[in-house]
């Protein structure tokens, strides 16, 4: 199974191809991809394994999926793992219910014959007919991008230490080939045209992921960008894309310098993320009809709107008291 | 340069890592094949680069990899003399990695190793035991030292279970349900089962304090997962503590503060109730004290007649019972080492698969 042209990630939105499917995001999406990262989205890629992407949170893990699916054009699909999710609900489920309920109305009103609504989209199905087993099946992320015909999909498995125990092996004989899966209501057997691009978060809220899932796994660490000029780069990375207007750069560089020196200065519980620095200065920049004065956040002894980045009452009263 | 050979290098950083414990198997050495046949390791650095984002699983097996893929790097292409250039004379000694390991740079180790090597050469006096690099180089199996891991634990307990459906009422059968309809013909009411319970009754001994302070890390987590990372119920798990040898009463607590009777706690098991009991009986001090010996029997006897279902779970290795109190204990009740497989056959003991 080989693909017209090899796929590669080069953290370029404007490569995107003129005709992306239509279930790839639309808009495109500010990341900056260290060398390592990059490589490893690119070994995930040619590969086909799936690439587990470990962190703090708020440093990026979730974004990189819809980076790759933007840039390549191809679908993403998100499947966000809770602690009751089970490995089928990626697949497909089934509702049953809806079925013996359709039964019981078209005694009251029949309806039309079987195969008029022989649509085999994932799509809402209109014309129901409970004769037809295919109507009442749903697809989850990982069933539509086994389904597709003509590229890979994306696949964002996000925070898949959430879920139960048993979760990552029961998604290890998926991920795995002979790449399919079959759903027993209907009988039918589904088969990956061609192998997802599959990426996983995780935060080990729940202690390590089980020996054998990992072993099929890549595997990257996301550090915070503890660092002035990537995080200059990120902001500016982020306004460009988002085509907003850009806090002056002064404000930028002081609220830089604020921040990694509170980041550094240690003692927090709760480190903030990139996410809470780029809200920060969205607040700083915007949430008064002026823009925070730079000198002032140098000359500030209180941190302003610290609400945004310490989440924990220890932080909050650290940064509460006049240094 | 032209001597570099990926698919070698990968062959021998293979055996190298799954030596040091990484968990390999042939699937991810030929994903490593493919992926340099792909144009992923083209320089020896690029190639370092794509083996640890594909063989290393958390970063402290990142951090494990770079000093073997180092020492690696110097035996396959002698390209890199590094800064010591008495190893190139004998870049061969590929079984005696312990060698070369202390020169690698483990940024913790090179304090005390450059404290401790010039002194054995200057004074003679046998004051201190001679130097062993070998034994120093074991810190990073030692900072991983887990016989047996909190998820495999909550594992393991799922299999002690008794499910009796005595619940209440309210769990919907679906599939009954429509079975019942389409015998009707018209949907009457949904088909409801009794919601399982696990009947499954645990009572957890552990030894305290003294020999089994290193191991109170592990038993702490067996009964906390006991309690409420398994399918048991809350209230079907007792944990009690004892020291040493559970004599006339044991202890409610970890800290040994609030005793109950054994008596009492005995009175409270029927056949169906396992039994498990940690401690090391003496082989972590390789001790064979005959007082101790006896006093279990006795515990174990009068324990016997209220339960059949009876395991012991011994932290230490079991080479290292032999010629202790263990070994002879072992006799009397089915002992097993603490590590994965010893819970998970003391469980099939305890829940009376074996006997």
């Amino acid at each position: 199974m080989s693909l017209p042209t090899k796929l590669i990630f080069e953290n370029k939105p404007e490569r995107r191809p003129e005709n992306p499917h239509p279930d790839s995001p639309k808009h495109p999406e500010p990341y900056v991809v260290s060398p390592e990262l990059k490589k490893a989205v690119n070994l995930a890629i040619y590969l086909r394994r799936p690439l587990l992407l470990e962190g703090d949170a708020g440093c990026g893990k979730t974004r990189l999926a819809s980076a790759v699916a933007y840039e390549l054009g191809l679908p993403l699909y998100r499947w966000d793992v809770r602690s009751t999710t089970k490995a089928q609900d990626g697949l497909y489920e089934y509702d049953a219910i809806l079925r013996l309920h359709d039964v019981q109305t078209q005694k009251v009103e029949p309806q039309l014959a079987v195969d008029t609504a022989e649509t085999d989209e994932d799509e809402e199905i209109l014309n129901r007919h409970p004769a037809n087993p295919k109507h009442y099946r749903k697809f989850g992320a990982l069933g539509k991008a086994f389904k597709l015909n003509n590229c890979p999909a994306v696949v964002l498995i996000d925070e898949i230490d959430k879920a139960d125990l048993d979760f990552p092996n029961d998604l290890l004989t998926v991920l795995d080939e002979p790449w399919e899966f079959k759903i027993k209501e209907t009988g039918e057997t589904i088969h990956a045209h061609h192998k997802p691009i599959i990426i996983i978060t995780s935060n080990k809220e729940k202690g390590n992921l089980p020996a054998p899932f990992l072993r099929r796994c890549l595997y990257h660490y996301l550090d915070f960008p503890n660092d002035g000029k990537l995080l200059q780069e990120i902001v500016e990375k982020h306004y460009q894309i988002r085509q907003e207007t850009s806090p002056p750069s002064s404000l930028v560089e002081k609220a830089i310098k604020r921040f990694l020196f509170v980041w550094n200065e240690g003692g927090l519980f709760k480190k903030p993320g990139t996410s809470e620095f780029l809200d920060w200065l969205k607040v700083l920049h915007t949430f008064e009809p002026e823009p925070y004065s730079a000198d002032q956040l140098e000359k500030d002894n209180l941190l302003p709107y610290r609400e945004l980045l310490f989440k924990l009452q220890q932080d909050w009263k650290k940064y509460a008291k006049v240094t | 340069m032209s001597s570099y050979n990926p698919q070698d290098v990968i062959t021998h950083a293979f055996m190298r890592l799954r030596q040091s414990g990484f968990q390999l198997g042939i699937g991810e050495l030929f994903a490593a094949r493919q992926a340099v046949e792909g144009g992923f390791g083209a320089t020896p650095e690029e190639l370092g680069q794509t083996l640890k984002i594909l063989w290393c699983h958390s970063p402290s097996q990142q951090s494990q990899f770079d000093p073997i893929w180092e020492s690696l790097q110097v035996y396959t292409t002698t390209k890199q003399p590094k800064n010591i250039p008495q190893k190139e004379s004998k870049p061969e000694t590929h079984l005696e990695p312990e060698k070369k390991h202390p020169e690698t740079p483990k940024p913790l180790l090179q304090d005390t190793i450059t404290e401790i090597e010039p002194e054995p050469e200057l004074s003679s006096l046998p004051i201190r035991s001679p130097f062993q690099p070998a034994e120093v180089e074991d810190t990073s199996t030692l900072q991983t030292y887990y016989p047996i891991s909190r998820r495999s634990m909550s594992y393991r307990w799922r299999y002690l279970r008794r499910p009796v459906g005595d619940g209440p009422l309210n769990v919907l059968d679906i599939n009954a349900t429509i079975e019942q309809t389409t015998r009707q013909g018209f949907y009457l009411a949904p088909v409801y089962r009794r919601q399982e319970r696990n009947n499954a009754h645990l009572v957890l001994l552990l030894d305290q304090n003294g020999s089994m302070i290193p191991f109170h890390r592990f038993t702490r987590d067996l009964a906390e997962t006991a309690t409420s990372e398994s399918s048991l119920q809350r209230e079907k798990v007792d944990v009690f503590y004892f020291h040493n040898v559970p004599a006339a009463s044991v202890y409610k607590d970890l800290y040994l503060t609030e005793p109950i009777a054994l008596q009492t706690v005995l009175s409270t098991c029927d056949n169906q109730t396992s039994i498990l009991i940690v401690s090391d009986a003496g082989a972590a001090r390789g001790y064979r004290e005959l007082k101790r010996i006896r006093a279990t029997t006795n515990f174990l006897f009068k324990l016997k007649q209220y339960s059949s279902l009876i395991a012991w779970l011994n932290p230490m290795p079991e080479e290292r019972w032999i010629g202790s109190s263990a070994e002879i204990i072992a006799n009397l009740v089915q002992m097993y080492q603490m590590d994965d497989n010893g819970l998970s056959n003391a469980i099939d003991i305890v829940r009376g698969l074996l006997s």
